[in-house]
């Protein structure tokens, strides 16, 4: 716990909230850097580290050269010597170039050292569509990610959450993947002061609501919130689960709310296939929450395509509120 | 040579149809272009032309079931020899019909029955699932499974007839409680569509009002001929099965489930009394394939209704008990003779298609209120939209149209009553003309 524990709580951006978790852990914890692409002087790609480098200096906010690849073998290497490097990526998307190091040696290296080492790693993916950015900037890959045994794999999609989420990464002992939406990067909230934790793996229910379960991730919660109370006019009576983390998933949160609803649409914004949806559908089938399903599960995912450049196609392309809206209406008035 | 008569493909996924009835006696003459016989796939029905001028020979009785491509009749020359059928008819349990053989039909045999039962038992045997398990949610099978209720004894609401949680309950509420009527037997199966010949560009899809049927429409069609038209008979009307409906958003599925099937790109809505609340539904999930909405006295749009006239119309199996409800449809009274009243009564000689709608009248107008609000839905829509109605409207009352927001037109005829499109056929036909 940190020294400094203030109990008030303010309202601060999701970067700020992030910006604030990365403080505390510098502050608290010398072995712990931040690394990455232009997070210096330049404050970050999307300026969440700010000036983080001015009071911590360029050996604990170190700027990488441009390979995503050196720069997480850097990290990995830094980890496995006890320190704990927070990376930051410019886009998710470039996690393609670093995946030798996240997959094979990040997430393997303890199995294969038979626990004798540990990686504490934590890496920052600015993730999603919606700024305009194409096809190679927009993507959601958290369901790659989330395939691979040894990494955890968070989105937060609050504030607070963002904050509390970080500070348990670095708290971990093993990888932490943090997918972080970019359009939530302004969004204010409640954020506590001081020093707390949001434990991985744990779902939060953000709505409570007996007709159907919406378990969504990310920037989706709050498009499912908005479908939520629009649909109270249509008397139905949605819960809202913002599952919070891909890997390890929350299986009681989710099954003990179909239990009760009996129907599920999953919403997520990365490509509907073998995506987050498709995990949370199949371990409900595979549960004795089946028993309670009383319409198909639906799943509202990203469109098989990469992410246009035109914004009305990009919108296009990854499921909005009214999509949610009419998925509901239809399972629970027994439509499909 | 005789030309022969084959059994067209009016639907992309038809494997045959079923001839309903002849235009034309076996003897007769014949134009090429003139209707020569009804028939009706698992989708839709239609009226075939004569594909040549001649004289009918060897049709195919009405009722059976031809598959595509097949011969169904021959047409002669004036005076030309008529012996033995030039080949028989083929049965849909032909390989060619279909990977199904029928087994009830013997090869090359021709089904002569003109009961449309092994059709409607496939269709039956698809929406139970029979064969290949019931169809029914996993909620419904652990609570039958828990109430000992069998399965296979429960009439499945839900999409293509799946069971669902509700209908267990809905079952286990009537062993306490008395159920429907007797005497109405439900059925499954699409809604029936029919359409009328000719007219070009954007179709109007025309929905009847309940206790009603497609005639009701006759005499407004002639001024909307310039579009095709497209009928929808409502569930225990008109030609449909007889569904049991358990509320009016099931009865809105199965309209958008036989408007989906339509697979138009674009459609004009016209709707009449329910239809016009089923309009107004269908308006607001599939808006964007609308052209423009027309609705005749909708309901939805508050809780009046005339609950004597509609339980009324529903019992009355003669036609001295069926025409005074007849005539509180209309403003001019006169305009229901005792021929129309008769005609009326005979379409509805059904005991059966009367206890569909009285159980029907009880779940939309429980206690001659109207059980579902549309006020809502047709606040959302956006596409342009004109309401028509009767200012003698006796059965629901003309004042429900200022309820429609203000972008609506509205068009209110004095001295009419709930049938504008029968007392002031030419008047709305003008005005839906000059619109569509």
């Amino acid at each position: 716990m940190n020294a400094q524990n203030e109990p008030e709580i303010r309202e601060l951006s999701y970067a700020e909230a992030i910006r604030e978790a990365m403080d505390i852990a510098l502050e608290a914890d010398p072995s712990v850097l931040l690394m990455g692409e232009d997070i210096g002087v330049y404050g970050g790609a999307f300026q969440v580290t700010g000036d983080l480098v001015e009071k911590y200096g360029t050996d604990r906010v170190m700027d990488t050269p441009i390979s995503e690849l050196g720069g997480a073998g850097v990290a990995v290497g830094a980890a496995l010597t006890g320190l704990k490097p927070i990376f930051e990526f410019q886009f998710s998307d470039f996690a393609a170039l670093a995946m030798e190091q996240i997959v094979n040696q990040a997430a393997k290296v303890r199995f294969m050292l038979g626990g004798s080492v540990s990686v504490p790693l934590v890496m920052r993916f600015p993730a999603g569509s919606g700024t305009g950015a194409a096809a190679q900037h927009s993507q959601s890959i958290e369901a790659w990610l989330g395939h691979v045994p040894g990494l955890k794999v968070v989105q937060p999609s609050t504030p607070e959450d963002a904050k509390g989420l970080l500070l348990a990464a670095v708290a971990d002992p093993d990888p932490v993947m943090i997918f972080e939406h970019k359009l939530l990067y302004k969004m204010k909230g409640q954020v506590p002061g001081g020093h707390y934790t949001t434990p991985i793996g744990k779902a939060a229910i953000r709505r409570v609501g007996k007709d159907v379960t919406i378990v969504a991730t990310s920037i989706m919660v709050h498009k499912a919130m908005e479908a939520a109370e629009q649909l109270r006019a249509d008397d139905i009576d949605a819960e809202v689960i913002d599952l919070r983390t891909v890997r390890p998933m929350d299986r009681d949160t989710v099954l003990s709310s179909v239990r009760k609803t009996g129907r599920l649409i999953c919403v997520y914004e990365g490509v509907k296939t073998l995506g987050v949806g498709a995990e949370i559908s199949a371990m409900v089938a595979e549960s004795d929450a089946f028993d309670f399903l009383d319409a198909p599960i639906v799943r509202l995912g990203g469109a098989e395509c990469p992410i246009p450049y035109n914004p009305e196609l990009e919108k296009a392309v990854v499921p909005q509120m009214p999509d949610i809206l009419a998925a509901a209406r239809d399972i629970v008035k027994g439509r499909v | 040579m005789p030309v022969e008569v084959i059994m067209p493909k009016v639907d992309m996924d038809m494997a045959s149809g079923k001839i309903m009835c002849w235009h034309v006696a076996v003897g007769n003459r014949v134009e090429k272009g003139d209707p020569l016989f009804d028939i009706e796939t698992d989708k839709a029905a239609m009226e075939v032309e004569a594909p040549a001028s001649g004289i009918l020979h060897h049709a195919a009785p009405e009722g059976a079931e031809i598959p595509i491509g097949k011969a169904v009749a021959w047409l002669y020359a004036e005076g030309e020899d008529v012996g033995e059928q030039p080949s028989s008819f083929a049965s849909v349990g032909e390989p060619t019909a279909g990977p199904l053989p029928d087994p009830e039909a013997a090869p090359e045999a021709l089904s002569t029955d003109a009961d449309p039962e092994p059709e409607t038992e496939r269709e039956m045997a698809f929406a139970d699932g029979a064969g290949e398990g019931i169809r029914a949610t996993p909620a419904a099978r652990r609570l039958a499974r828990d109430e000992g209720v069998p399965l296979a004894s429960l009439h499945g609401t839900g999409p293509r007839g799946r069971v669902q949680a509700f209908d267990v309950r809905e079952y286990l509420k009537g062993l306490t409680t008395p159920s429907a009527p007797a005497t109405f037997r439900p059925e499954t199966g699409p809604l029936v569509v029919t359409r009328s010949k000719g007219g070009k560009g954007t179709p109007i899809l025309m929905i009847h009002g309940f206790a009603n049927d497609t005639t009701s429409w006759a005499p407004l069609e002639p001024s909307l001929r310039h579009r095709p038209l497209i009928r929808i008979h409502l569930p225990g009307h008109g030609r449909s099965p007889k569904l049991r409906i358990r509320d009016f958003a099931m009865l809105a599925r199965e309209v958008r489930q036989a408007f989906d099937a339509l697979q138009l790109d674009r459609a004009h809505l016209l709707g009449h009394s329910l239809g016009g609340a089923l309009c107004i539904a269908l308006a607001d999930t599939r808006e964007r394939q609308l052209a423009s909405l027309n609705l005749i006295a909708p309901a939805g749009l508050g809780p009046q209704i005339n609950g004597e006239a509609l339980s009324g119309i529903c019992k009355a199996t003669r036609t001295e008990s069926l025409k005074p409800w007849l005539r509180s449809l209309v403003a001019n009274e006169d305009l229901i003779t005792d021929a129309y009243a008769r005609l009326a009564m005979q379409s509805r000689s059904d005991a059966n298609l009367r206890a569909a709608q009285a159980a029907m009248a009880d779940v939309l107008f429980p206690d001659g209120v109207q059980a579902f609000d549309l006020r809502a839905a047709l606040e959302r829509i956006r596409t342009p939209t004109r309401i028509l109605w009767g200012k003698a409207d006796a059965i629901i009352p003309w004042k429900h149209a200022l309820r429609a927001p203000g972008r609506m037109a509205l068009h209110l005829f004095d001295g009419v009553g709930h049938m504008p499109q029968f007392e002031a056929a030419e008047e709305v036909g003008n005005i839906l003309r000059s619109h569509v």
